[in-house]
């Protein structure tokens, strides 16, 4: 049985969600299912993210969902997996509908990172503190890590060592997903940069300065996978999931033992969907990459296969990656520019990916593109999944 | 501000931490950066575990690292939670381990990577040690880099 993304919405990229979690997620639930010309009544599933992957809290927030939206399915799950959260609650949608279990699945992912709730400074600071803990651990947190920058940015230190560049070989990266993003209106940075404001950038930790990151952003995406059957009869144009893979490996943040200066997650990941899908990087025309950094966006089209080790920066500069290669990276404005909500991620960019194969995306639209993938990552490409999407 | 974040350090070591993040602690306060062994397939693990992460066995025994590091990658964050600027941490690498973080206690622009190093100790709160390395004086710096 096939799975087609039938439907697709997103609100714009900003720093905090224009209105409260419940009506976001209903606003979005009723416009993913417009679009694939399907009554909710016809949604027999529900995967979702928590509201926030840090924060609010998201105990039972599919239980929720399902009473608030008046949904009763076959299939429902709340799903965490950090950065890659998103994609696992697409991917579970898929492997129902496939499965033959449900006939049409809602997938509604959001993530608030700009917590405004009133708490007193030492309530604060001691929630900080303890989640901190968690998340890093009983020794690396010890140090004091407070976001997972330092880690990239030890990734982008050894990038540039082991392949001889420069910060100023990872400036370009910024430059042209900026470019990207000036056209569309869901990305929440669309100024205009060059590469000495990249250079000139506050410096946020050596050598990744602040236009070197992802925004910090709030954001919420919804889709709807469905049979195709369904979504032919609802007369929409069809977007096939072709393929997905997906790997991980037993490390958190920095691997004690592999490089850091390529990604081995999103290589087996790549290669699973290529070899389930049929296809090889070349026959991509358009891709969306979980680049939170500029240097890790580099390292991204080098590990999912587009470019050789060290060739990324080259591939940039030469603008391969944005128009005169084979591939079309992030139109979107990637994670640099569109914005980051890191729980809502990876449906933004499945949500990119089928406006680019219907031929909708407007200002930004890929010519001709039939071919897509999405690539999303947790922890520091500790876990990695890759979709292809193909035009029907 | 740093009594409640020590107080909530210790609070969620007793959650997120275990017995051998305990018997570590112990370790560090002795002025040992010590880890685990596994008595099956020999691999040293970090941070230490009661089994082995590597073949899966369950005999494992404690070891002491060598002393001396060399530096894999390093960084300094702006806003850290614990140490004011300069809050200069790295991956180093120990022989036979692998590369894990550290505080580096010195200046950023006096590091390279390939730098040697040396093991110290740093008392954080009451009751909590990290380790940290500084550059090992009177050893050249080598063709080191890993």
């Amino acid at each position: 049985m096939k799975a087609v993304v039938a439907g697709a919405a997103a609100i714009p990229v900003r720093r905090k969600l224009e209105r409260p979690v419940r009506d976001t997620a209903a606003e979005l639930a009723f416009a993913a299912a417009a679009d694939a010309g399907l009554p909710l009544s016809r949604i027999d599933g529900l995967f979702v993210s928590p509201p926030a992957l840090g924060g609010v809290p998201g105990f039972m927030w599919s239980c929720t969902l399902a009473h608030h939206l008046g949904l009763a399915t076959r299939s429902q799950a709340l799903v965490e997996c950090g950065g890659l959260t998103a994609a696992v609650a697409f991917k579970l949608a898929v492997q129902e509908v496939r499965a033959g279990r449900i006939s049409a699945a809602l997938v509604i992912a959001m993530d608030v990172r700009a917590d405004d709730r009133a708490e007193d400074f030492e309530f604060f600071i001691r929630n900080m503190t303890e989640d901190l803990l968690g998340l890093y651990g009983p020794y690396d947190a010890l140090y004091g890590i407070a976001a997972p920058i330092p880690y990239y940015a030890m990734s982008a230190q050894r990038y540039l060592h082991e392949h001889e560049l420069t910060r100023a070989d990872l400036a370009p990266v910024a430059v042209a997903l900026r470019r990207n993003a000036e056209k569309n209106e869901r990305a929440e940075l669309r100024k205009p940069i060059s590469v000495e404001d990249v250079l000139a950038a506050p410096m946020i930790c050596p050598p990744l300065g602040l236009l070197d990151c992802s925004a910090f952003a709030s954001g919420a995406a919804a889709v709807v996978v469905a049979r195709e059957e369904v979504a032919r009869e609802a007369g929409r144009p069809l977007v096939f999931v072709r393929a997905l893979g997906e790997a991980h490996e037993a490390a958190h943040f920095a691997p004690l033992r592999a490089p850091l200066s390529s990604f081995p997650s999103a290589r087996a990941a790549a290669a699973e969907a290529f070899s389930g899908a049929r296809l090889a990087p070349g026959d991509v025309d358009v891709a969306e990459v979980y680049g939170v950094f500029s240097a890790t966006e580099l390292m991204l089209y080098e590990s999912l296969g587009f470019f050789p080790e060290g060739r990324g920066a080259a591939a940039v500069r030469e603008g391969l990656t944005s128009g005169t290669g084979s591939t079309v990276f992030d139109p979107s404005g990637g994670r640099l520019s569109l914005g980051h909500p890191a729980g809502a991620t990876p449906l933004y960019s499945v949500v990119e990916i089928v406006e680019q194969l219907r031929g909708t995306a407007g200002a930004r639209q890929v010519k001709d593109a039939v071919v897509g993938l999405f690539h999303a990552e947790h922890g520091m490409l500790n876990g990695s999944l890759v979709g292809l999407l193909e035009a029907g | 501000m740093k009594d409640i974040i020590d107080a909530a350090t210790k609070d969620a070591l007793s959650v997120f931490g275990g017995r051998a993040t305990e018997e570590f602690q112990r370790r560090l306060a002795q002025g040992r950066l010590c880890s685990t062994r596994c008595r099956a397939c020999h691999a040293v693990a970090f941070p230490p575990r009661e089994f082995c992460p590597d073949c899966h066995g369950r005999e494992v025994e404690w070891i002491e690292l060598p002393k001396e590091a060399t530096l894999y990658a390093f960084t300094q964050q702006q806003r850290g939670l614990r140490f004011l600027a300069p809050d200069v941490i790295g991956l180093v690498e120990v022989q036979g381990v692998g590369h894990f973080l550290s505080r580096i206690d010195a200046p950023f622009e006096s590091l390279a990577i390939g730098m040697r190093l040396a093991v110290g100790f740093l008392q954080i709160a009451p009751g909590i040690w990290v380790h940290q390395y500084r550059p090992a004086r009177g050893v050249p710096d080598g063709p080191h880099d890993p």
